[in-house]
């Protein structure tokens, strides 16, 4: 419920009640926290909250289970993540809302999600997904003058013999499917869901889903 | 009214922050605060409201919400701070009026207000990719035929003898200066080279390459126009801060360019009604605008057309049309494509909401999100002319029930829209001419809509 109200100081209040009555923190997380933001999910996706609902729950999810972690890793556990997605806005491009709702929906659907920002050189992409370990590569764009930088990526990842090693998806306003097949990507997203669903079914084709 | 070095200088003394403290510390909940505050709310049987006292009140929770929030500089990681009184200020010494073009094209772009009979400022064309200087040229010239336009946008090109376009990059800066000199001689070739190029440059992303294209030997004048977009929340960074200076240097057009995102971190109708109008105060006193161009848009969709948009549109038109004098282009983006009824009857539902609402100009409405490349035709502008003239015969009260009957027609279809046809596959490339079935449909939507009681002649 915290979560659903995006209540950070209930959020945390529950984190500490988890604590005191000695309950498993894992199964706080997986069955309590990460179940609100994957509900809050489904219904920015209907259209009955915005971004701002789901930012303010995501900043409470992630207070509580700040507060659990300790608890987890002194039981050697820690929450299963779905992937992790490596996601910025392509090299002279300065628009960072659609990346940011991506990152949030996937965050929300249990991707650990590192954001490098907007307009960052292609290589940059590169570098920061071998520093991270990342398993995605996504890439966004909303002008037609920066797609050509979503290619180079690809093209650098292939002259660095490091293609297979991620996945890349693409999107942003003008790209399209067609686009993605064109320059080799494995994903097209044109939603923020569709980004979910687009990279489960790829990771579960290379078996790195949970 | 402040002048722009002031601005620089609270761009670099200002409040530091981060750019997501700015977002979730300072513009979310400030704006939540202001709606509440101001109790601004959406009505979606009414996309196009009628209540001049509610309009009022949304113009004030703008200024309000423009002193308490600021603008975020992105690359100082400071916040531009105004003063209600250094709004009020600025809102009192804007001129309301731009003058473009030049010799009999030379025009004065003026303010409208809701339920005015004036016809706005006809302002045509895209900067939606086009893949061939013969057809940029041609479309050009079939934009500045239409004896109404005031003003024209040109394409923007994707290569450049072969080679792609990269933003910031030496063949962007290539295309930026064939784009312009094609642009003057198209005009040329219509007649009317005097006629503004208000959406400059189209071919540029980078600030070094407005610059560049901008030198007069290329064929632009003070009075064409430049777009300065502020970045999606209340931002804007150093490469539109250049593109400002070196224009109020020149003395040329600026048109502040900005598009407030609904279902972003405006979160529904009523924050980005209050964001869309306080963008208008920001470009007077950020941008420096002499005009602005506005376009909100849903973060889903992509498109201006849902009913929650068009009551966004409507709603800040006018309160910025009856309190703040900066002439306003307002554009849409339809989903459905060229060659389709679908965008006719988008495009319909928002020139009726912009126009009967005050709106002192309105664009072509763009054809399939303003995203796929080449579909843009001259058949659009000439819709969007004729529609214009015709909504500026209605008041809001009868706007809102044939928008209502409109969004009853294509509604249900956004999600889905047909992209349309390209120009090459619903026009002769060589004479400019459109095809037989595309001006069969355009007759039929006519028809239609004037069945409907829209005045079209």
């Amino acid at each position: 419920m915290a979560i659903m109200e995006g209540d950070e100081d209930k959020a945390k209040e529950y984190a500490h009640e988890v604590l005191r009555s000695q309950m498993d923190p894992l199964k706080a997380v997986e069955q309590g926290l990460s179940k609100g933001m994957i509900v809050l999910g489904e219904r920015f996706e209907k259209g009955e909250i915005f971004l701002p609902d789901l930012l303010i729950a995501a900043d409470a999810f992630n207070s509580a289970v700040e507060i659990l972690k300790p608890a987890m890793e002194a039981q050697k556990k820690q929450v299963a993540k779905a992937g992790k997605v490596l996601i910025g806005t392509v090299n002279g491009d300065v628009h960072g809302i659609g990346k940011n709702i991506v990152a949030v929906v996937l965050e929300a659907n249990g991707f650990e999600v590192v954001d490098i920002g907007v307009d960052k050189p292609s290589l940059k992409f590169v570098e920061e997904a071998e520093k991270v370990k990342a398993d995605v590569i996504g890439l966004s764009s909303l002008m037609t003058t920066t797609m050509p930088s979503q290619k180079e990526v690809i093209d650098i990842l292939k002259e660095m013999n490091l293609r297979q090693k991620y996945l890349v998806i693409i999107g942003g306003g003008p790209v399209t499917k067609e686009w993605a097949d064109k320059i080799g990507a494995d994903g097209y997203a044109g939603s923020a869901f569709q980004a979910v669903e687009v990279i489960k079914k790829l990771l579960g084709q290379k078996g790195i889903a949970d | 009214m402040i002048n722009f070095l002031e601005v620089y200088e609270r761009a670099i003394k200002g409040p530091i922050m981060s750019e997501k403290d700015f977002d979730m510390k300072v513009f979310i909940p400030k704006l939540k605060n202001v709606v509440k505050t101001y109790g601004i709310q959406y009505d979606r049987e009414t996309p196009v409201p009628s209540d001049d006292e509610a309009t009022d009140h949304l113009y004030k929770a703008a200024v309000d919400f423009l002193s308490q929030v600021g603008v975020y500089c992105q690359n100082t990681n400071r916040v531009i701070q105004f003063t209600e009184e250094e709004i009020l200020e600025a809102v009192r010494e804007a001129p309301g009026k731009c003058f473009a073009g030049e010799g009999k094209e030379a025009g004065v772009f003026g303010m409208r207000k809701p339920d005015e009979r004036k016809v706005p400022w006809f302002h045509v064309g895209s900067g939606i990719v086009t893949t061939s200087e013969e057809m940029a040229t041609n479309k050009i010239e079939n934009y500045a035929s239409i004896a109404e336009v005031n003003s024209i946008s040109i394409p923007a090109l994707d290569s450049i003898r072969g080679v792609p376009v990269m933003a910031g990059s030496p063949a962007e800066l290539y295309a930026a200066i064939r784009g312009v000199k094609i642009g003057r001689e198209a005009l040329r070739r219509a007649g009317r080279p005097g006629l503004p190029i208000m959406n400059l440059i189209s071919t540029a992303a980078a600030a070094v390459t407005t610059i560049a294209a901008s030198a007069p030997q290329f064929g632009l004048r003070p009075t064409d126009g430049w777009l300065c977009g502020a970045i999606s929340e209340m931002k804007i960074d150093f490469g539109t801060m250049n593109k400002v200076a070196y224009l109020l240097n020149w003395g040329a057009n600026i048109g502040a360019e900005t598009s407030p995102i609904l279902g972003g971190y405006c979160g529904g109708p009523a924050g980005t009604a209050v964001v869309s109008t306080a963008y208008i105060l920001m470009g007077l006193l950020v941008q420096k605008g002499s005009y602005q161009l506005s376009f909100p848009i849903h973060f889903k969709y992509g498109c201006c057309t849902t009913r929650d948009v068009l009551w966004t549109v409507s709603a800040s038109c006018q309160a910025a049309s009856r309190n703040i004098p900066m002439p306003v282009i307002w554009l849409g983006y339809m989903a459905g494509g060229p060659n389709t009824k679908m965008y006719f009857y988008e495009a319909a539902a928002y020139l009726l909401c912009a126009v009967a609402s005050g709106a002192p100009s309105v664009q072509t409405p763009h054809p399939a999100k303003a995203v796929k490349i080449d579909a843009f035709t001259p058949m659009e502008c000439q819709f969007g002319v004729e529609m214009a003239k015709a909504a500026a015969q209605i008041h809001r009260p009868q706007a809102n029930e044939m928008v209502i009957r409109l969004l009853e027609k294509y509604e249900s279809q956004i999600e889905m829209a047909p992209s349309g046809s390209r120009y090459q596959d619903c026009y002769d490339v060589v004479s400019g001419k459109p095809g037989e079935d595309y001006v069969r449909l355009y007759d039929e939507v006519k028809a239609e809509l004037v069945r409907m009681g829209i005045p079209l002649t």
